[in-house]
């Protein structure tokens, strides 16, 4: 029942759009497939840049965390309403990907359907395809061919040289690097860093075993990440730059003040940032005046 | 508590791939490898033949007692050989049955014919298609047929191959002629009166010369055609992706009529008397008057329907992949409520042609342990189930 919810609202309109892309991009099942994720990461940016923010948020709020547990060390549940009084909610951050994640699957599950590796498959793709899309039929089965010779369809890695797998290992290597926080905490970094180096070697050896127009996606998405941390970080910059004055200088009642912060999903211009985090800062530091 | 907060970190959208991936690679679930290629089930001379994803089987349809299985209980090959996965309807012919091996787990097809001893179940000769490359070397999805002289081999690289058997060259019989068509071969051709019609991924069905390979015509569809045709009356019928059930002059190749259908058309149709019997992927089943195309009648069952329609005493049993057997009428009008063999259906996926052997329906299933089960159709009462795992097989010579 679930299957068939899952079905009906994510992998059968992937599916149809992977093929209606294949016959607008001249057939080019691997272009389908850059150009899904690109729309599927347009898509899902807000939730993305939310994750993002609420990073950049928990991050800034290391040492005050570290003070309360320093400070309540022998009493759990005061670290618990405190760290809640702050506005610390570590599942912030994770909602965003538990949300994007029936999307990556549904992705992969477009992928392999699209494929048709096998007789069973291509019978499967016959109940899917749309009937009001025209002439997609016609592009069955797809051309599963990549630069002639590599058969996407394929998990026989040796006739490409590996240089799927290797790619896939190189491309989540920069990901993970260029969008890893820097962390004051020793142990975090040293995480993160153990992190960046495992990862990318265990999805490597994953995708030894995947189709490799499974691997194609992989590469694709990882690069189309790169490119979107580049063009949001004046943003992120802009932001983690707000909570970090914010919290060495308002203390508690900042921290929640920035909870709105991570609302806006829209990144605007850069000065226009710059100009909002000012007066967000003035009107604490006022606050704070009038407190005292 | 540590832990949630460092999921707050960008990192974790690593962590979240290898979730995904560990998922994904858990979703082919445990037990035998899942089936690429559809089985395929054959009654001949008192036994009965399945060869159904990594074995092939020949049993007492009677009584579903095993006489052999190849591989055998126990039977090993040097490192890194692979014998199969095996699929489409065997062919017995001499004293062979003939299998084609199809698509792996690992997606890498094994491109060989096998020819078992129908005795003793061991592989006579092989045959392997030429080449080397992986897109040169592909599967044989539907089995092989024969004109008493040569057999014809559809293969997955989009190439027909008629091999002698009995000019052997060395240990595999000779290479006769090849005919290479635009796309995929998923379906074993039609032989009749000297020639071989195969309908092709390439949107073709292709009229060729039994002795030599030549073509005599071509009738080009608005998709890939997956079905193999039926004839009768000198009309070749068969369904194609493009949304239409096609009739065609067998001698020109010419178009008589087309029908719109509801979905792509896979099944290889049944002909009984002036009506066409078939059904589409989307689960519609119809009955086509010969002559025009117009519909006598239609049903909805559900699932999709690969498998030709079984007719046996004026019921045609129509198998789909939602796992039920439907009973619909050989006549009919307008919309036809379809009833099903059983209420619960077979838990499996049916995908292949079943058979009727003294008063049972042998159903060979998809998924699974459970190979193939009978069912007598005048109680539909199970007979016996044919399973992998307890079978006593007769065991083969190394």
């Amino acid at each position: 029942m679930i299957g068939n919810i899952f079905d009906l609202l994510v992998v059968n309109p992937m599916t149809n759009i992977l093929l209606l892309l294949y016959g607008l991009l001249g057939q080019s099942f691997v272009l389908s497939i850059v150009v899904l994720t690109l729309l599927i990461r347009l898509i899902t940016l807000p939730l993305t840049f939310k994750q993002q923010v609420s990073a950049a948020k928990m991050a800034a709020m290391q040492p005050r965390i570290k003070e309360i547990q320093e400070k309540y060390k022998n009493e759990p549940a005061k670290v618990q309403s405190e760290l809640r009084r702050i506005g610390f909610s570590p599942l912030s951050g994770c909602l965003p990907l538990v949300i994007q994640f029936p999307v990556l699957i549904g992705l992969y599950q477009a992928i392999v359907r699209t494929l048709s590796l096998t007789p069973l498959s291509l019978l499967e793709l016959g109940r899917y395809v749309y009937d009001f899309l025209p002439n997609l039929s016609q592009l069955v089965p797809i051309n599963g061919t990549f630069l002639g010779f590599i058969n996407l369809g394929s998990t026989n890695h040796t006739a490409s040289f590996y240089a799927i797998p290797i790619l896939v290992v190189v491309t989540t290597w920069l990901s993970s690097k260029v969008m890893q926080a820097p962390s004051a905490d020793p142990t975090t970094a040293q995480t993160n860093q153990m992190m960046t180096m495992t990862m990318p070697l265990m999805i490597g050896f994953f995708s030894l075993s995947t189709p490799i127009g499974l691997g194609m996606y992989w590469i694709a998405s990882n690069m189309i990440g790169v490119l979107q941390y580049y063009v949001t970080k004046p943003r992120m910059d802009a932001i983690k730059a707000q909570y970090a004055v914010e919290h060495s200088a308002a203390g508690v009642s900042a921290a929640k003040a920035v909870v709105d912060a991570a609302k806006p999903v829209a990144a605007p211009p850069r000065a226009k940032v710059k100009a909002k985090s000012t007066g967000r800062i003035n009107q604490s530091a006022s606050r704070k005046d009038k407190e005292k | 508590m540590k832990l949630l907060q460092k999921l707050g970190q960008p990192v974790s959208i690593v962590a979240l791939g290898v979730v995904t991936a560990t998922l994904l690679a858990a979703c082919g679930g445990g037990g035998e490898t899942p089936p690429s290629s559809f089985p395929g089930l054959t009654v001949a001379d008192g036994a009965a033949y399945l060869a159904s994803n990594q074995h092939v089987h020949k049993f007492n349809p009677a009584t579903g007692k095993e006489l052999w299985r190849y591989p055998a209980i126990g039977q090993t090959f040097p490192s890194g050989e692979v014998h199969g996965p095996f699929a489409g309807e065997p062919l017995r012919f001499k004293d062979w049955v003939i299998v084609g091996g199809t698509i792996g787990s690992n997606g890498i097809p094994d491109a060989r014919l096998y020819a078992f001893d129908d005795k003793a179940g061991t592989a006579a000769w092989t045959w392997s298609v030429p080449g080397t490359t992986e897109q040169e070397r592909r599967e044989f999805a539907d089995g092989v047929v024969t004109d008493g002289k040569l057999i014809f081999a559809a293969n997955g690289n989009g190439t027909l191959y008629a091999l002698d058997p009995a000019s052997m060259e060395g240990s595999t019989p000779k290479l006769v002629w090849q005919f290479t068509t635009g796309n995929k071969l998923w379906s074993r051709p039609l032989v009749l009166d000297g020639r071989v019609y195969q309908s092709s991924l390439d949107h073709k069905l292709y009229a060729l010369d039994a002795a030599t390979g030549k073509e005599i015509w071509n009738y080009q569809a608005g998709a890939s055609i997956a079905s193999t045709p039926v004839i009768a009356d000198g009309v070749l019928y068969f369904g194609a992706f493009d949304g239409y059930f096609h009739a065609v002059d067998a001698a020109s190749g010419v178009e008589k009529w087309k029908s719109p259908v509801d979905a792509w058309v896979w099944t290889r149709a049944t002909l009984v008397g002036k009506t066409v019997y078939f059904g589409d992927t989307k689960g519609r089943f119809y009955a086509l008057n010969t002559a025009d195309g117009s519909r006598r009648y239609t049903s909805t069952l559900g699932g999709s329907i690969h498998a030709q329609p079984l007719l046996d005493k004026q019921s045609l049993y129509v198998v789909s992949t939602d796992t039920f057997v439907y009973v619909l009428p050989q006549d009919g009008s307008g919309e036809v409520v379809a009833q099903r063999l059983s209420d619960s259906g077979y838990l499996r996926r049916l995908t292949a042609a079943p058979a009727v052997y003294e008063g049972a329906l042998l159903l060979p299933l998809f998924d699974g342990d459970v190979k193939l089960t009978a069912i007598r159709l005048e109680n539909r009462i199970k007979v016996f189930d044919l399973l992998l795992a307890t079978a006593t097989p007769v065991p083969a010579a190394p």
